[in-house]
């Protein structure tokens, strides 16, 4: 492996990536579609339009799936849900998606049918396979993003899908660097993020910190006593656990107070422990985890397997002062403790509770939840931190609350939802696995995976409203229903997204008011927002008729397909 | 194609009256307005990560050169001779890879200005950013970005603006955060939507009655308008393809092309006043390049063909005053440690440094204060200290290039007192010129390049 990579030469193929940092990479990087979009602060905008409160059932297929999938997934499963008022279907449907194990027969086929040779190969195996040189390097991610998109449109367990779109996010990396993070990230998206999406936090935590593709990200790969690099201890504590409203600056670590901690690993319940971190916890966090690396056959490292490797001579095993709590010398018999005391005092803080469970309410409630439900959140998260299905309890916990339910339309669905439901509503057969696919996915703005810097797509809806996002996920829609996503290979086009409209309208009628409320109830399950939208759709679909004349077969062909696409691209489609 | 009013206007308590005017209004601004006075253009350019400042304007001179040296013996560029640094005024000089802004350095349109930056404490980016992009360091509930206050206080921009902001790339950028004005493109030439041919006409203009309100809240429907607007404008205005002036070359890539459309939305004289442009990559805590080489310079060299080629393209020619006009700045939002890391890069550190390019820019110097790299000298022991705040520099293009009153400072910075320019622009609202001194050419002439075909 004396081949692979040497730092200077990742560094050329990486570009912006890790490094990127906090950045946006606005830079072509290595022929892919870079990500465009700004770094967004989380901060409230102006008070939203009031959206009339839809139906729970409404509510539910918009924000714990990717919409309605006619006839598979809809309307009419939440309405076929146990319990007597609409409360209780809820918490019927929310237990239901929880507790799904089977993605579904369709799901299954299609994936068995895409050809992704890569999905359950172990580390190692994607190691040496797709680590060799001339190796197809980032034929994993390719697998992962095919599988990503069949499971959002198929699979029966959306909210799991919901849910692991989430931690991809909070644990963010750039998935298509050349270094260890493309090549590993089959091993990265099964075993890290859907092993514990629905797990215990601490236990993904640990799986996180010692993942060749996040060592490799946030360079924790190089850090050693001889200069400790702080990258990854930073973010450690500022995305993925306290956060930064927990981040008190450049400040004299012994005038931090403390709070009563609840205990976890080593620390017993009521222990000491710091209020927030200052920069001296990132140092000292930093030096903490220095030699945690990777077994990438690195002088002096003969072994090459990809696996995670304690390197003791690279470890700084002097006295540590972390979040008010000493750390004596390492003990030998205990090599790693330094950096798992670190998580422990991070997974089990109070701060990180209220961190995790903000974004949890911010993606799955609205833009700006009340601190009721997130602290409320949060001490359901602290209580069950020993549980093995903790974030299946937390989850469960916001999802029937009160703000879940009576809040609607604060947000807009992210590209990913919004292109993924347009392709569910209209039952659409898609062929994520081929390249061509992502010529028109991508433009949408959230391509899978390729976000640089570490805290993940932004989750507001001020980020998404840009002229530029609104327009391409218009333009999704028209590209989808014309059949203009194909994949040319060898002058051969192959289509990879069949709609059929007119097909899937048997059954509603043949006037233009009838086939407009047909297919708005099938898509919103309500009346749209406005009554003159529909009535303008209708106006579309007539043409020179009326809107109670049966529409000739021609008329339909022509008229009906894009009167969806029109429906599609409302402003009531896009509200989540 | 019905044309609505802008957001701006609309906001504004617009009248059906208005509203039918608009139509006209667009022609006049797309090919009519050419020149006006006081279309002032400010292009942000963010580089995102924290540049390596000490790095890109490495000490040349003096015991600071020393401790350059010390601190960084692997990373540290040499200070002078072939690949080394190119000197600006004997204690500073530019990274060898920025060469290809030195004849603007030379030539008095770039300026530079040292340790600056956040006074708020903090080493994360992501504050860090917002602290710089909502202009109100220490404090991240801000609902607005600087720039948005600006656009929001402005007297000076035409009623008839349609389009008063840019974002270069897909998404609107934090400091025009809370502003329904801004668009996001990276191409006007893809700004359009696409259908079947025999339905698109009927399609758009269903879409634009979809997406009309009349409720100033309707943040969504607003975005919509925005955005059938501005497909609008670039179908009318937009000529397919664009040719740089001046035989400017962007280099490959988004940023290039992102500068392009910028070039040519100024171009389009559509009433652009603010664009943003970010460029990332700058987090370099590894294998950032020894010597002066490798990563590092990569970035810095994409940075300066980019600046190159946007002053180029706008440089005059068929009596144009693009240039005059527009002042293009770069920032970032720390600077890195002065102690290289052991793996051959640097971590978050503190002062950074800006550029100022632009034809009433007072170039060929380098402003602000040194503040030395002694250690009792470091911020926090371990950083360039920053001495002058990042926002006297955006107060004094505020003032002195976009107009600003000097009582709007305090709405658009709030928290920010004191004000005093350092005098790296031009003032063009000052009743007299500057003082003579170094700054003896202030306002360039504009040189039409021979053999150039104007309309």
């Amino acid at each position: 492996m004396a081949d692979r990579v040497r730092p200077s030469r990742r560094q050329a193929l990486k570009l912006a990536l890790t490094a990127a940092g906090a950045g946006t990479a606005v830079l072509a990087g290595g022929g892919w579609p870079a990500p465009a979009p700004a770094v967004w602060a989380e901060t409230p905008g102006a008070a939203p339009a009031a959206v009339p409160l839809p139906p729970l059932g409404v509510i539910a297929l918009n924000r714990l799936a990717f919409g309605p999938r006619p006839g598979h997934l809809d309307y009419a499963t939440f309405d076929g849900m146990a319990g007597a008022t609409p409360a209780e279907k809820l918490a019927s449907f929310v237990d239901w998606q929880l507790n799904l194990t089977a993605e579904g027969s369709e799901c299954t086929t299609r994936l068995a049918n895409a050809g992704l040779a890569t999905l359950n190969l172990s580390l190692t195996q994607l190691w040496s396979t797709y680590g060799a040189d001339g190796a197809d390097r980032v034929r994993p991610v390719r697998d992962v993003r095919a599988a990503t998109l069949i499971r959002a449109l198929y699979s029966q367990r959306q909210l799991y899908e919901l849910a692991v779109d989430f931690w991809h996010n909070h644990f963010n990396i750039y998935a298509w660097d050349y270094g260890y993070a493309s090549l590993t990230w089959a091993h990265w998206d099964r075993t890290v993020i859907r092993a514990h999406a629905l797990g215990n936090f601490r236990q993904m935590l640990g799986a996180v910190a010692a993942h060749p593709a996040m060592l490799f990200y946030l360079d924790n790969y190089l850090n050693q006593v001889a200069g400790f690099n702080e990258n990854w201890a930073r973010e450690l504590c500022e995305l993925h656990t306290l956060g930064a409203e927990n981040y008190l600056g450049v400040r004299d670590p012994m005038t931090v107070p403390t709070l009563s901690f609840p205990g976890g690993g080593n620390f017993p319940a009521g222990t000491a422990v710091a209020e927030g971190y200052v920069d001296n916890d990132v140092y000292e966090i930093a030096r903490a985890f220095t030699g945690w690396r990777v077994e990438d056959g690195w002088w002096p490292v003969a072994a090459d397997t990809g696996n995670f490797l304690y390197y003791a001579d690279w470890h700084d095993k002097a006295n540590k002062f972390v979040l008010g709590r000493y750390f004596p010398n390492s003990q030998a018999n205990d090599p790693q403790r330094d950096g798992n005391d670190a998580l422990d005092l991070l997974a089990y803080h109070p701060g990180t509770a209220r961190h995790v469970c903000r974004k949890l309410c911010r993606r799955f409630v609205g833009d700006d939840p009340s601190d009721a439900l997130v602290n409320a959140a949060a001490d359901v998260f602290i209580a069950e931190r020993f549980q093995a299905d903790q974030l299946r309890r937390v989850l469960r916990f916001i999802l029937l609350s009160d703000d879940f339910q009576s809040t609607f339309g604060e947000k807009i669905k992210r590209p990913f939802e919004a292109a993924v439901g347009a392709l569910r509503a209209v039952n659409a057969d898609v062929r994520p696995e081929l390249d061509g696919f992502y010529w028109h996915f991508d433009e949408i703005g959230q391509p899978l995976f390729e976000w640089r810097p570490p805290n993940g797509y932004p989750d507001t809806r001020a980020a998404w409203l840009s002229s530029v996002s609104l327009l391409k996920r218009w333009q999704f829609v028209n590209s989808a229903i014309e059949g203009w996503i194909d994949h040319w290979e060898a002058g051969v086009s192959t289509e990879l997204v069949a709609i059929d409209v007119v097909a899937q309208s048997a059954g509603g009628g043949n006037t233009a008011n009838q086939l407009v409320d047909f297919w708005i109830s099938r898509v919103l399950g309500r009346p749209m927002a406005n009554s003159q939208d529909r009535d303008r759709i209708v106006q579309f679909l007539r043409g020179p008729y009326s809107a109670n004349a049966g529409l000739s077969t021609d008329h339909q062909a022509e008229y009906l397909p894009r009167a969806v696409a029109l429906l599609l691209m409302a402003p009531d489609c896009q509200w989540r | 194609m019905p044309v609505s009013l802008s957001r701006r206007q609309f906001l504004r308590g617009c009248s059906a009256a208005i509203a039918a005017l608009a139509g006209a209004r667009l022609t006049r601004l797309a090919f009519g307005a050419t020149n006006a006075p006081n279309r002032e253009i400010l292009v942000v350019v963010f580089l995102r990560g924290g540049w390596d400042a000490l790095n890109v304007l490495p000490p040349i001179a003096g015991a600071d050169r020393a401790l350059y040296e010390q601190a960084r013996p692997n990373l540290r560029v040499a200070a002078g001779g072939a690949g080394g640094a190119l000197s600006l005024n004997g204690q500073l000089g530019f990274h060898p890879a920025l060469a290809p802004l030195l004849p603007f350095y030379q030539s008095q349109k770039l300026a530079v200005v040292q340790a600056v930056g956040l006074t708020a404490d903090t080493r994360s980016h992501f504050d860090a950013m917002q602290f710089m992009e909502l202009g109100t360091p220490g404090v991240k509930t801000t609902t607005s970005g600087w720039l948005t206050r600006h656009l929001q206080t402005a007297a000076n921009l035409p009623p008839d603006v349609l389009f008063p902001a840019l974002s270069a790339g897909g998404s609107t950028a934090l400091s025009l955060l809370g502003t329904s004005d801004a668009v996001a493109m990276s191409d006007p030439g893809g700004f359009r939507l696409d259908g079947y041919w025999g339905l698109i006409d009927e399609q758009r203009a269903a879409l634009r009655d979809l997406y009309a309100t009349t409720d100033p809240a309707d943040w969504l429907r607003l975005a919509g308008t925005e955005t059938l607007d501005t497909i609008d404008l670039v179908e009318q205005s937009a000529n397919g393809n664009y040719v740089p002036a001046n035989g400017a070359q962007y280099p490959g890539g988004s940023f290039g092309d992102n500068l392009r459309a910028v070039a040519q939305l100024i171009k389009m004289e559509v009433g652009l006043q603010v664009a943003t442009v970010d460029l990332g990559g700058w987090d370099t805590h590894e294998y950032q390049g020894d010597s002066g080489e490798g990563y590092l310079a990569e970035r810095l060299q994409e940075l300066a063909l980019g600046l190159a080629a946007l002053y180029t393209d706008l440089d005059g020619g068929c009596g144009a005053t693009f240039a005059q006009r527009t002042t293009i700045l770069v920032m970032s939002e720390f600077g890195r440690r002065l102690r290289e890391n052991a793996n051959h890069g640097t971590d978050h550190g503190h002062g950074s440094a800006m550029l100022a390019l632009g034809g009433s820019v007072r170039g060929g110097q380098v402003y602000g204060t040194w503040p030395g790299l002694a250690t009792g000298q470091l911020y926090d022991g371990y950083d360039l200290a920053v001495t002058t705040d990042y926002r006297r520099v955006l107060s004094e293009v505020l003032v002195r290039r976009l107009g600003q009153p000097l009582t709007n400072l305090g709405t658009i910075f709030p928290g920010y007192a004191g004000y005093t320019p350092l005098g790296v622009f031009n003032d063009a609202y000052a009743p007299v010129p500057p003082p003579a001194g170094p700054h003896s050419v202030f306002l360039p002439s504009v040189s039409r390049n021979a053999g150039q075909t104007c309309p």
